[in-house]
């Protein structure tokens, strides 16, 4: 009897570990989760955005150099000087949308201009529109500052141990007198153990 | 007899091991009108760990609420933790909830730690600040 009832539990662990596995397994995961690399990730990409967000705000220099009044703001696309494929506009365009959100800044966006004078072209001339109200150039505002940033990376790779540092780097600039008026930086180091088997 | 006892001391390992695993963690929650916080502890194991040992506020040069929480370690070595700060208006509906994101702590051997947080609209009122384990965040 031993052995059998050996042989049928050692079968119904088997199969009760091999049969659900039919499909692979898919699962909407939230937005923070654990690291799964050593590489930048989107939950760090979130952080570094909220941090950013939080610093320009709470800054006391920006106001000072605004007297107070909202500022008008464009984003200079980041420079990434890392190793890894990261879309630096993605983040800046994170920022942009939570400084809006914050009702203390304005932004313009010169990525658009070629469809605002497209726009502005079919109102003046396909005759559609009422030339009382049709859009006309040289009224928009100008941007007062910008903000712009660099992305690097230091890696260390000792025997079977990553070791990866990057650091975000985002400043904003006065256009009038070309001061840097607020910057602020996020570190992230990440160290992976690959295992011996 | 042997084998058995082994097997099912295996599989009831492996249960109560799962069952550690909890998503639960320790609320702070401060209304920044009245002054007052309220402390939600849902993890008996964090609550042996880490203390919330207090909590200030003020207002940013641009008119926005930021809070402060100091939290400390209970225990002589370090642990890693996750946090996040939330925002809510006078109606207690969540502002920008998507945004806010879990950032990790490490805290060293009783050692105290500041985390804060700067709301990011004129409407928030009251803050929230939640901890959890980091193996839960999975």
């Amino acid at each position: 009897m031993k052995p059998i009832t050996n042989v049928l539990l050692g079968t119904a662990m088997f199969a009760s570990l091999v049969g659900c596995a039919t499909a692979p397994r898919v699962y909407e995961s939230e937005l923070d989760r654990t690291p799964l690399t050593t590489r930048i990730e989107p939950q760090d990409i979130r952080r570094t955005v909220e941090k950013m967000a939080e610093s320009l705000i709470s800054d006391a220099g920006v106001l000072d150099a605004t007297k107070g009044e909202r500022p008008v703001l464009d984003i200079e696309p980041m420079k990434n000087r890392s190793q890894m494929i990261v879309d630096m506009q993605s983040i800046t365009d994170s920022v942009r949308m939570r400084l809006l959100r914050s009702r203390l800044f304005r932004f313009v966006d010169r990525s658009t201009s070629g469809a605002d004078i497209a726009i502005m072209d079919e109102q003046a001339q396909l005759g559609l529109t009422d030339p009382r109200k049709a859009i006309r150039g040289g009224k928009q505002t100008a941007a007062q500052m910008y903000l712009t940033g660099s992305l690097t990376e230091m890696s260390t790779h000792v025997g079977r141990i990553t070791d990866r540092y990057y650091k975000f780097t985002m400043i904003l600039k006065d256009l009038r007198s070309g001061e840097i008026v607020w910057t602020d930086e996020q570190e992230i180091r990440k160290v992976a153990n690959r295992p011996m088997f | 007899m042997k084998t058995i006892n082994m097997l099912l001391a295996v599989v009831l390992a492996g249960a109560v091991l799962a069952g550690c695993r909890t998503t639960a963690g320790t609320s702070v929650v401060m209304n920044h009108e009245t002054g007052g916080s309220v402390i939600y502890e849902g993890n008996t194991r964090l609550h042996n760990a880490l203390a919330v040992t207090a909590v200030t506020y003020d207002k940013v040069p641009a008119g926005l609420n930021r809070v402060n929480f100091q939290l400390t370690s209970l225990i002589q070595r370090s642990q890693h933790v996750q946090y996040r700060i939330s925002w809510y208006n006078a109606e207690g509906m969540e502002i920008d909830a998507d945004t806010r994101t879990y950032k990790p702590l490490n805290l060293q051997g009783l050692d105290s730690v500041t985390v804060s947080g700067v709301a990011n609209s004129p409407a928030a009122v009251t803050s929230r600040l939640r901890v959890r384990e980091w193996r839960a965040a999975r």
